[in-house]
C-alpha cells in the first residue's frame, strides 16, 4: 500500500513537474466563456480567439495558457501599467499602431532569430504583415490580422431604392455628391437613413474622416510630424459626412452598439464598421427574428481620387525581460505564438483578413462567407500614421469631431484646434 | 520592595505606552499615505514617463514646477473683470451674500467666510484667460475642472436633497418602510461597473426603459449619453441613484437623535408633518447636513468611474472629470510628472473642503 502511495505521488510529480509550463496572456476581444477546444466551429472575434487559446492550452504538451481579464477599454493601459511594474503578461495582443511606443522603449522581445526553431515561418507572412510587426529592422511581434473599415449593406433597402447592380452587388457612390443623391434615393424610397455608424463615440468616425483624407493624398501630419489638420482635404472630408446628418440621412448620436442595433433592425442602409464583426452580421441575417435579411459587404467605396480604407493590425507580441530573463517561458510562449500562427485561417472566419501567403491563397479562405465581397480591401488597406502617442492623438481628433457634429462646433474653429493639439503631442 | 517590583513589572508611562499603541498605525499610514503622497509631489517635480522610467530609471529629469505651468498657465494670459461675467457675477453674488448674510447675523462667522473665499475665487480664476496671441498650454485642464465643479454643483444637491427627505419620509417602525429603507440603501453596496451598466442600458434610446417610457408618452426617445446637454445630468442621475444610501442613514441616524419632545410640544402648536419638518427635523439636522453635504463634495470631486465608463468623457469632453484626466495623462500618455501635477491640485481642493469642515465644526463646539 505504502509503495502504491509513493508510487502515485511520483506520477503526480512527474505530471505536474512536466506540466509546470504556465503562459500568461493578455488580450481584449471581450470575454468568451465556455469558448471550448474547436476551434472550427466558434463564432465572433472574442469566441474564436479564446478557442484557439484553449486548444493551445489543450494540445501543447507541457504549457498552460492562463488568460487575464479580457476587457477593450483599458487594455493599453492595464499593459502599460503592467510593464511599469515589470510584470507584463508573457505574450499579450496588440495593434500595429502601438508598435513604435512599446518597442521604441525596448520592452518588446525582437524575435527574428527565434521564430523558425519555434516554426513559425516568416517567408509565408505577407509583405504587408511582416512590415506591421517590423521596427527599425527587428521583428517584434507575430502578425494575426489585417483589419480594415468596411461598409456592411442592407441589399433589401438598396433594392428598395434601386441601388443594385445587375450582378447584385450594391450601386456605391463615388463622389461625395453621389452620396448625397444615393441618401436621398433612400430616404424618399424607405424612410430609413441611408449611413449609420458610431460617430459618437468609439473612434469610427475619425477614421472615416481619415479614409477621405488619404483619398485625397492628404494626411493628418507629415513624417517630420508637421500636424495638417487644419487644410482643405479634411474640410472636404468632414463635409462629406457632415451633409449627411445636415439632411437628416444620418443620426451622429448613434454609439457603437446603437449604431449596430440599428443597422441589424433594418433601419439603415449602410453600417461602417470594420472586418471583424462580418461573421457575426452574417449570422444575424440568417436568423429569422432579425430585421437585417439581405447582408452584403462592400469595399469603402473611393470618393475621391484614390481608393484608402482606414485599417490596422492585430499581432502577438512578447515582453523584452521575458527573453532576457526566463528562456523556459519565452519557448513556451513562442510555441503558443505559433499555436496561434497555425490556426490563421480560424481566426479569418471572424472576417478578418488573413496574414499568411498560404492561407490567403486557400480555398478554405476564399469559401468564407462574403470574402469575395471585400476582396479590394487589401489593396486601399492604410495605416495610421506612425506615432508614439497615437493613442492620444485619435483622441483629439475624436474629440474634435464629436464637437462638429454633436454640439455644432464651425468646422474651422475644430479643425484648426485640433490641428494645435495634435502638434503639441507631435513635439512631446 | 514588593511594590517597586510591581512598578518596575508595568514599566512603561502613559505616554510611552501610547507611542507603541500608536506605532502600527503610524507605520501604515506613514508607509501607505503619507508617504505616496509626497512621492507622488516629488514626481510632479520631474519629467518622468512611465514607460521610459520602468525601463531606464535614469529617464526623468527634474524640471521644477515646469508640470504646474504647463497645467495651470498659458502664454499671454490676462486678467479681466468680464472675462467670464457668469461665473465672476455668480462670485460678486456670493462675496455680497457672505457679507450681509454675516452682518446680518443670518450666517456664522466660518460660513460666511467659507462662502466668501469661495465667492472671491469664483471672481477671481475665471477672469483669467489667454490675451492676443495666447493660449492655455494644456487646453483641456480648466474646462475639465469646470466638468468636475459643474458635476459636483449638481450632485451634491442632489443626493443631500434626495436623502434627506427619502429619511423623513421613511423614518418610523413600519415594516414597509424598513423594506423601503433597505431597498434604497441597496444600491449603495453596488459597485460603480455595475451601477454605470444598468444606467447605461436605462439610458440607451433603443433598449432603455427611459426611452420606452418616452415613446409610449409619444415623445422621442432622448439620446442621453451622447447629446451634450443631457450626457453630464444622465451621469449626476446615475450618481445620485447610486450614493444615497450612506447620506440616507446619516440622516436617519439624525433623525432620530432628535428628542421626541419637540416633535410633541410642536404638535400641540398645530406644526405637523411639513411644518414640523422645516421647523424641527431641518435645523436640528444642521450638523448632519454639514458632515453629509463635505463629505459628498470630497467624495464627488473624485468621481471616475460614471464619466469613464458612461459617457468616455464625451461629448467633445462634457463629462470629462479631473480624475479621468490624470488617469489618461497618467496611463495612457506615460506623463506620470503632469499627472501628479494634477493629482496635487485635486488635493488641494478636497483640502481646503476638509479644512472648511473642520472649521466649521470647531465653531460649532
Amino acid at each position: 500500500m505504502k509503495h502504491v502511495l509513493m508510487g502515485t505521488a511520483l506520477a503526480a510529480m512527474a505530471v505536474t513537474g512536466a506540466a509546470a509550463q504556465e503562459v500568461s496572456l493578455g488580450r481584449f476581444f471581450g470575454a468568451c466563456e465556455d469558448a471550448g477546444t474547436d476551434t472550427t466551429t466558434s463564432t465572433g472575434e472574442a469566441c474564436i480567439i479564446q478557442s484557439i487559446i484553449n486548444a493551445a492550452d489543450a494540445e501543447l504538451d507541457g504549457i498552460t495558457v492562463n488568460t487575464l481579464p479580457t476587457d477593450w477599454g483599458n487594455y493599453y493601459d492595464q499593459i502599460v501599467a503592467a510593464y511599469a511594474g515589470g510584470e507584463p503578461p508573457d505574450i499579450h495582443v496588440m495593434h500595429r499602431h502601438r508598435v513604435p511606443q512599446f518597442a521604441g522603449l525596448g520592452a518588446l522581445a525582437e524575435l527574428s532569430g527565434d521564430l523558425e526553431a519555434a516554426g513559425i515561418d516568416v517567408s509565408d507572412w505577407a509583405p504587408a504583415a511582416l512590415d506591421a510587426v517590423s521596427h527599425n529592422g527587428g521583428i517584434y511581434g507575430v502578425p494575426m490580422d489585417f483589419h480594415a473599415n468596411l461598409w456592411h449593406v442592407n441589399m433589401e433597402i438598396m433594392e428598395a431604392a434601386g441601388l443594385v447592380n445587375d450582378d447584385g452587388s450594391p450601386i456605391l457612390p463615388t463622389s461625395p455628391a453621389e452620396l448625397l443623391e444615393h441618401a436621398a434615393m433612400v430616404e424618399d424610397a424607405t424612410g430609413h437613413d441611408y449611413l449609420a455608424a458610431d460617430f459618437a463615440q468609439f473612434p469610427i468616425g475619425v477614421r472615416l474622416v481619415l479614409s477621405l483624407m488619404w483619398q485625397q493624398g492628404e494626411n493628418i501630419f507629415t513624417e517630420d510630424g508637421t500636424a495638417t489638420i487644419d487644410s482643405e482635404a479634411a474640410r472636404n472630408a468632414v463635409t462629406t459626412i457632415t451633409q449627411l446628418f445636415d439632411e437628416g440621412y444620418a443620426d451622429p448620436q448613434l454609439n457603437y452598439a446603437d449604431s449596430q442595433q440599428a443597422f441589424l433592425n433594418g433601419e439603415a442602409a449602410v453600417l461602417v464598421n470594420g472586418t471583424w464583426v462580418v461573421d457575426f452580421y452574417a449570422a444575424e441575417a440568417a436568423n429569422s427574428d432579425v430585421a437585417l435579411s439581405d447582408y452584403h459587404v462592400a469595399d469603402f467605396p473611393t470618393l475621391f481620387d484614390e481608393g484608402a480604407t482606414w485599417a490596422d493590425s492585430h499581432m502577438w507580441a512578447i515582453p523584452a525581460s521575458l527573453k532576457r530573463d526566463d528562456p523556459e517561458t519565452y519557448a513556451a510562449a513562442l510555441r503558443v505564438l505559433a499555436f496561434i500562427n497555425d490556426h490563421n485561417i480560424d481566426w479569418a472566419r471572424t472576417g478578418h483578413m488573413a496574414v499568411r501567403n498560404s492561407v490567403l491563397g486557400s480555398e478554405a479562405y476564399a469559401g468564407l462567407p462574403h470574402r469575395d465581397e471585400y476582396a479590394g480591401t487589401a489593396a486601399i488597406a492604410r495605416d495610421t500614421p506612425a506615432a508614439e502617442n497615437y493613442g492620444a492623438i485619435q483622441d483629439v481628433l475624436n474629440r474634435e469631431l464629436q464637437a462638429i457634429w454633436l454640439t455644432g462646433k464651425s468646422i474651422d474653429d475644430a479643425l484648426s484646434d485640433a490641428e494645435l493639439e495634435v502638434q503639441d503631442l507631435l513635439d512631446g | 520592595m514588593a511594590m517597586n517590583q510591581q512598578r518596575k513589572g508595568r514599566g512603561l508611562s502613559q505616554t510611552q505606552a501610547a507611542a507603541i499603541l500608536l506605532v502600527p498605525f503610524l507605520a501604515v499610514y506613514g508607509a501607505f499615505l503619507v508617504y505616496p503622497f509626497f512621492h507622488g509631489v516629488w514626481i510632479s517635480l520631474h519629467d518622468w514617463n512611465l514607460l521610459a522610467v520602468a525601463f531606464n530609471p535614469d529617464a526623468r529629469e527634474f524640471v521644477g514646477a515646469e508640470n504646474y505651468i504647463r497645467t495651470l498657465w498659458g502664454r499671454n494670459i490676462e486678467w479681466g473683470p468680464l472675462a467670464s461675467p457668469v461665473m465672476q457675477t455668480v462670485g460678486v453674488l456670493g462675496i455680497g451674500l457672505a457679507f450681509f448674510g454675516f452682518r446680518a447675523g443670518r450666517l456664522s462667522k466660518a460660513t460666511a467666510l467659507a462662502l466668501g473665499i469661495a465667492g472671491s475665487l469664483f471672481v477671481l480664476l475665471p477672469g483669467f484667460h489667454p490675451g492676443e496671441d495666447g493660449r492655455w498650454y494644456d487646453r483641456r485642464f480648466w474646462p475639465t475642472v469646470g466638468n468636475t465643479i459643474t458635476f459636483v454643483a449638481l450632485a451634491v444637491p442632489g443626493v443631500t436633497i434626495t436623502a434627506l427627505i427619502l429619511a423623513a419620509a421613511l423614518d418610523g417602525e413600519t415594516r414597509a418602510k424598513a423594506v423601503l429603507r433597505t431597498l434604497f440603501f441597496l444600491s449603495q453596496v453596488l459597485s460603480v461597473t455595475v451601477v454605470t451598466l444598468i444606467w447605461q442600458i436605462m439610458f440607451s434610446p433603443r433598449q432603455g426603459l427611459i426611452a420606452n417610457l418616452t415613446e409610449a408618452l409619444g415623445g422621442s426617445p432622448i439620446v442621453w449619453l451622447t447629446d451634450q446637454q443631457f450626457a453630464m445630468a444622465a451621469i449626476v442621475i446615475a450618481t445620485i441613484w447610486w450614493s444615497l444610501g450612506i447620506a440616507m442613514i446619516l440622516f436617519l441616524a439624525g433623525i432620530q437623535d432628535i428628542s421626541k419632545d419637540i416633535y410633541e410640544a410642536a404638535a400641540i402648536d398645530d406644526a405637523t408633518g411639513v411644518k414640523a419638518f422645516w421647523y424641527i427635523t431641518l435645523p436640528n439636522l444642521k450638523r448632519t447636513i454639514t458632515l453629509v453635504v463635505v463629505l459628498q463634495i470630497i467624495l464627488h470631486f473624485q468621481v471616475f468611474g460614471q464619466s469613464h465608463l458612461m459617457t468616455q468623457g464625451g461629448p467633445n469632453d462634457s463629462t470629462q472629470v479631473l480624475v479621468r484626466y490624470i488617469y489618461q495623462t497618467a496611463f495612457r500618455d506615460s506623463e506620470l510628472g503632469k499627472a501628479s501635477a494634477m493629482a496635487v491640485f485635486l488635493f488641494v481642493i478636497m483640502g481646503a473642503f476638509s479644512l472648511v469642515q473642520f472649521i466649521v465644526g470647531r465653531e460649532e463646539e
